[in-house]
């Protein structure tokens, strides 16, 4: 029983996980560049959430669609100043530069809000909800909850919207989807704000749950690359699956050993995959 | 031996004997103090310069050798009672052991399947340091062995830190210049290439990291043991490994005077506005490497130098250039074909 509720805990921090890990995957996917910013974008998310809280008294449950739409624009504007000058360069430049970005941004935020640790305090998110003999955090439940509709409008605009045909198109091949009509850098700077925006919208839901200061992102970053990877490159079903997987094994982990070794049977679980299943779970080899 | 070849290394000859003077002539502990590190982060940023700027191999988990060595040689001190010194090379050994297991499974891997792979081996080692309290003492941390003692320190630690980087740099000259070298160049301007011409680029790679590796464990050591105590969040810190790319990115990489000339721009830099790098040395460092990347790709010397010869790429530095071809594949090509 203890079991299943560790199951069921770790599932419902994996659908958090899943929300970033698509985010990165969709950056992914279509300007084949990891993004090793995005982890930091999470933290962005969780303050703008913060603040719409405590200034605006917006509850993070309505707060992530603010923390999304500022996200957005930050990627947008990200891509169209910084990332978009290395998009025909060596990856080596590619990740060298979005380090820089998260590094800055991450010392930003330690300069403007300091290191101290914060927290919201949110009736809702405090109680238990039972059933049966299962005992769940109804911050966790209700936090997965929206990130699965948050999960759901993204699905939609990717496969529902001509942005996200284009997204699509550009994603299958950058070199003809121009010669379709499609403003290949307009598309380019929306998908890395969409990126942007589920990992807004990522740390707003985990606002509740976790404590927040500036290097809150940073274990997210290589959560969000072993997704990607797990899921194979670039498909966002796959992420949102590795998403929960991740989630599980971190439960199962900390059930079994201690939680600090969670994250490294995260790093074991990335490498292993990386080395014995490339393609990722779900992903088709790419060529 | 060409002309031009005796001059350099006799000029460099020269000037690591007036580098070794200095302690005569300054005996401010402070200013000596600037300087070892000046020195250290040098050998540091040379030492990756091998893999991440000569091979093109993005590393920023450089801190796991750094950090194995400095806790090898406090516990090889500590509970083996070996001599300081022995520990030290003790220390080495165990970095190169754990290069060799870690560059024989991260150097599979290509772009930012690497980068990242090298980042979650550095993270595996310190999240486990600070779990091994017993051994390690946790997050409390371990004071470490003294290397020198008395009145001359300073300049000791200062000497060690010039014969370190020397040393370095030395490696860095022979991969400018020997057929080695010219193998690890190849990988970098694109791997398929190098191997259709019978480079074995898995094995190429990792005789690169051992050197690299060492230097980098030795750096650990005299930087533990001059700061009198290690702790797993501080010695394991991601800062250090991004710390390594910078000085050789911010100097040039790929070249041998680059890293050297990083470390003293950078170091100096941090020295003068101590007060704005102690709140904020991570934005300038993820500034400063957002505009070398954006402006100035071949560091201060891809923008002052005129290195005719090999180096005659012009406007793009050594990496701009070469875009990998299959970034869809996270493993090397010859392991999915096989």
């Amino acid at each position: 029983m203890v079991i299943l509720q560790t199951v069921l805990n770790g599932l419902l921090t994996g659908g958090l996980y899943a929300l970033i890990g698509i985010g990165m995957a969709v950056v992914f996917g279509v300007m084949r560049i990891v993004n090793f910013a995005h982890g930091a974008l999470v933290m962005v998310g969780m303050y703008a959430a913060y603040f719409a809280f405590t200034l605006l008294g917006i509850n993070p449950y309505w707060g992530w669609l603010l923390a999304a739409l500022a996200l957005f624009a930050l990627g947008w504007l990200l891509y169209r100043g910084l990332v978009r000058p290395v998009m025909g360069q060596s990856d080596f430049m590619q990740i060298l530069l979005t380090t820089g970005i998260w590094l800055a941004l991450v010392d930003l935020a330690q300069l403007l809000f300091g290191a101290d640790y914060r927290q919201i305090n949110l009736a809702m998110a405090n109680a238990v909800v039972r059933v049966g003999t299962l005992r769940l955090s109804a911050g966790y439940l209700l936090s997965f909850a929206v990130a699965a509709v948050v999960i759901g409008l993204v699905y939609v605009v990717l496969y529902r919207t001509e942005l996200g045909r284009d997204i699509r198109a550009v994603a299958q091949n950058r070199d003809v989807a121009p010669l379709m009509g499609i403003d290949v850098e307009r598309v380019s700077a929306a998908a890395f704000g969409l990126g942007a925006a589920c990992a807004g919208a990522g740390g707003a839901l985990l606002l509740p749950l976790f404590y927040l200061y500036p290097t809150v992102g940073d274990p997210l970053l290589l959560r969000s690359f072993v997704m990607v990877v797990l899921g194979g490159m670039g498909s966002v079903e796959g992420a949102a699956l590795g998403g929960l997987i991740l989630g599980v094994a971190e439960g199962l982990t900390g059930y079994f050993w201690t939680d600090s070794y969670s994250q490294v049977v995260d790093f074991v679980l990335f490498l292993a995959i990386l080395l014995l299943r490339p393609s990722g779970l779900l992903g088709r080899q790419r060529a | 031996m060409s002309g031009g070849r005796r001059r350099l290394y006799l000029g460099s000859l020269v000037a690591l004997l007036l580098l070794l003077l200095v302690p005569f002539g300054v005996q401010n502990s402070y200013y000596l103090q600037v300087l070892f590190r000046i020195f250290v982060f040098a050998a540091l940023g040379l030492a990756w310069n091998l893999v991440g700027g000569y091979a093109g191999q993005l590393s920023l988990g450089h801190v796991a050798y750094f950090g194995v060595g400095a806790y090898a040689f406090t516990l090889l001190v500590r509970d083996l009672h070996w001599n300081p010194w022995w520990s030290v090379l003790g220390g080495v050994g165990f970095s190169v052991v754990a290069a060799l297991l870690i560059g024989s499974i991260t150097f599979r891997l290509r772009g930012p399947y690497f980068t990242l792979a090298t980042i979650a081996t550095a993270e595996i080692l310190r999240l486990l340091v600070l779990n091994l309290k017993d051994l390690t003492g946790g997050a409390v941390g371990l004071p470490t062995p003294a290397l020198f003692a008395g009145a001359s320190t300073d300049r000791a630690f200062y000497a060690a830190a010039v014969l370190l980087a020397a040393v370095a740099y030395a490696l860095n000259l022979w991969a400018d210049r020997s057929r080695f070298g010219y193998y690890l160049m190849a990988i970098r301007e694109d791997e398929d290439t190098a191997m259709a011409v019978g480079v074995n680029p898995a094995r190429t790679k990792l005789l690169a990291l051992l050197p690299s590796a060492a230097i980098t464990s030795l750096a650990g050591s005299l930087y533990a043991s001059s700061f009198h105590y290690i702790q797993a969040d501080y010695i394991f810190s991601i800062d250090i490994s991004n710390q390594a790319a910078i000085v050789a990115m911010l100097g040039g990489a790929g070249t041998a005077l680059g890293p050297v000339l990083g470390s003293v721009i950078l170091t100096t830099a941090s020295e003068l506005f101590k007060e704005v790098f102690q709140t904020a040395h991570l934005l300038i460092y993820g500034i400063l490497i957002i505009l070398v990347v954006l402006f100035l790709p071949g560091g201060v010397i891809g923008f002052f130098g005129r290195r005719s010869r090999r180096r005659a790429q012009r406007e793009p530095g050594p990496f701009a250039g070469s875009l990998s071809g299959e970034e869809g594949s996270p493993r090397h090509s010859s392991s999915s074909s096989t």
